[in-house]
């Protein structure tokens, strides 16, 4: 499972903000770039900095999730897409769904999608074990108390319903299996998955009425926002707010400039140009220099 | 392998190439013709006797490897051709159609397979008054050699009176390789056949086209009407508005929909004279590019006529 763990690295060292910001310029970077030559480079450096963050095994551990994902997202767009000139297999007449050609230009755009995909999920992985959630739960009760509140609560209860789920299963393991149905057998398998999950929902009900009355009892309905805590900015805080926005600032750039240009329709078109490779050395460069600066951040 | 095995991956490859399956780009369009225009046909911005292809071609691709082309709805649908874009002007819907050997297109031009000698015209043009003109004469001698799906149809024309223009229309189809066949008044137009009626507006009246093109462009895509029963044609401009009458000796050669999925086209005029005129003008030179052609007085006038 992803987890927040505490960990000596300067990623974990920066507030909370920082660190979401970093995440957030990562996936906007993602969503604004469609070179894939620059997707690559932001795919490396957001592993460079699962590596920097001391995190890249659990990363790793997501590449079956992302491919499960990925992989049908460019077979449909082959299939589907009617686009692009170069036709690589015919399928024929499809009838309501038109000429069947598949070319090199949809699987080029399937990858691209694809790789913006698993890209993302990488950087939301990465913000997951990096960034403190109750830290930044405390920011974000400052600006709406009661969803933070609530938000708080449920990812407390997570761990707390996996535990519950855990006991439920090891004591159903206890239990002989129902008469007629052999040990271990698949029909065996399906009907304690279903007991379980039904006694974990209801689990999860019975806490949820708890938390709501001690709420209640605690005063939720008068309770008021949190008075902020300043805090002076550490070095690491000011190094990722700065690749941060320095990231947001390229990507945006290369989305009005078109510095680095590339088109999937009706050719791939994906000139050699010097802003290209600038701008692929330049991303990664930039999402791994505040990792550099190891002073400060026991955990 | 066991022979039934064998059998089925052999029945199965077959099938495969039958409807038109393969790997790679598959067979190229022999002797396909690319032209696009504005305005009903009015200014000629490309015409490419031999475009690039690169397997099998669709419309849209044959398009989009010539010309400059963005397109909407998942590459289905062309929104501007070399900048040319439709929207709305001076008031009035414009976009791109297209026609294939002169046919108006069933479905989309990412759906339409180029076969052999097609001739592909793209035109910018107001549907204010129709969003359907069925059939065009500006791809002569197309339909007539390879008609739809790049088949060579059966052409059958209908000669009522005009002896002279009737015998000019044979040997000019038969000229292009047409192999025209006379069809009898009585018998009705077949479905399978590029029908061609020659004659006089007023003779040729109770024929469907002719009926359809006394009711307007909305009805035919034809923009002329014939008033004063058939000794006058009434030249209307893309708004559907009359903009001319013509009288005397006036010829007219157009298309509109027949009665299956091949156009009926019309070689007729005022009189006798009228015809002949009309008939004279079954040519390539003459009709390129022109959705309806009128002849008067000796001068040639594309309709609709252009006012803007």
């Amino acid at each position: 499972m992803i987890a927040y763990t505490r960990r000596a690295t300067p990623l974990h060292a920066a507030r909370a903000g920082a660190g979401a910001a970093y995440a957030c310029a990562l996936a906007l970077a993602v969503l604004l770039i469609d070179n894939p030559v620059l997707l690559g480079a932001i795919a490396l450096g957001t592993v460079g900095a699962a590596v920097g963050a001391g995190v890249a095994r659990p990363l790793l551990r997501l590449v079956p999730t992302i491919l499960i994902v990925s992989i049908p997202i460019v077979v449909v767009q082959v299939l589907v897409s009617r686009q692009g000139l170069t036709v690589f297999a015919r399928l024929g007449n499809l009838g309501p769904f038109g000429q069947g050609d598949l070319t090199v230009e949809a699987l080029v755009y399937g990858v691209v999608i694809a790789l913006k995909v698993a890209v993302l999920m990488l950087a939301t992985a990465l913000a997951s074990m990096t960034v403190d959630p109750d830290e930044l739960l405390r920011v974000y009760r400052r600006l709406a108390f009661r969803p933070a509140l609530t938000a708080s609560l449920a990812t407390r209860m997570v761990p707390v319903l996996l535990d519950d789920a855990r006991r439920l299963a090891e004591a159903q393991r206890t239990r002989p299996p129902a008469p007629g149905v052999a040990r271990g057998s698949r029909m065996q398998r399906m009907r304690d998955a279903g007991r379980l999950v039904h006694a974990s929902v209801a689990g999860a009900l019975d806490r949820s009425l708890d938390v709501a009355a001690i709420l209640e009892l605690r005063g939720f309905e008068g309770a008021r926002s949190a008075p902020r805590r300043s805090r002076p900015r550490s070095r690491h805080d000011l190094s990722f707010m700065t690749a941060a926005l320095l990231l947001s600032g390229l990507a945006i750039a290369d989305r009005i400039a078109n510095l680095a240009p590339f088109a999937t329709y009706p050719l791939v078109h994906l000139p050699a140009r010097a802003w290209t490779v600038a701008l692929a050395a330049a991303l990664p460069a930039l999402m791994l220099a505040p990792f550099l600066d190891r002073r400060g951040v026991a955990a | 392998m066991s022979g039934r095995r064998r059998l089925s991956i052999v029945a199965g490859a077959l099938t495969l190439a039958l409807t038109g399956c393969g790997l790679g780009a598959g067979p190229k369009p022999e002797g396909a013709a690319l032209q696009v225009t504005e305005n009903f046909g009015a200014l000629p911005l490309a015409a490419l006797a031999a475009p690039r292809v690169a397997g099998q071609e669709t419309a849209m691709s044959l398009l989009e490897r010539n010309e400059r082309v963005t397109t909407h709805y998942g590459g289905g649908f062309v929104e501007s051709i070399n900048g040319r874009s439709g929207g709305i002007v001076h008031g009035h819907p414009v976009d791109w159609f297209y026609y294939v050997d002169g046919i108006l297109a069933s479905q989309g031009a990412a759906d339409t397979v180029v076969h052999n000698g097609e001739r592909i015209w793209w035109d910018l043009h107001d549907w204010s008054v129709t969003d359907g003109v069925p059939a065009v004469v500006g791809s002569f001698p197309e339909p007539f050699l390879h008609g739809v799906a790049g088949q060579r149809p059966p052409v059958a024309v209908r000669c009522v009176g005009a002896t002279g223009a009737c015998g000019t229309v044979l040997a000019r189809l038969r000229a292009i390789g047409a192999q025209p066949t006379t069809l009898a008044r009585e018998v009705p137009p077949p479905h399978d056949a590029v029908v061609v009626l020659v004659g006089t507006l007023a003779a040729l009246r109770g024929q469907a086209a002719i009926d359809a093109v006394d009711q307007g462009p909305r009805t035919s895509g034809v923009y002329v009407t014939a008033p004063a029963a058939g000794t006058a044609l009434e030249l209307l401009d893309e708004d559907g508005a009359p903009v001319r009458r013509v009288t005397g000796d006036v010829g007219l050669v157009a298309a509109t929909s027949g009665p299956g999925a091949l156009p009926v086209w019309l070689v007729s005029g005022t009189d006798a004279a009228g015809v002949q005129a009309a008939a004279s003008m079954l040519d390539e030179r003459d009709l390129t590019d022109r959705y309806a052609l009128v002849v008067a007085a000796g001068a040639h006038i594309a309709v609709p006529t252009a006012t803007r």
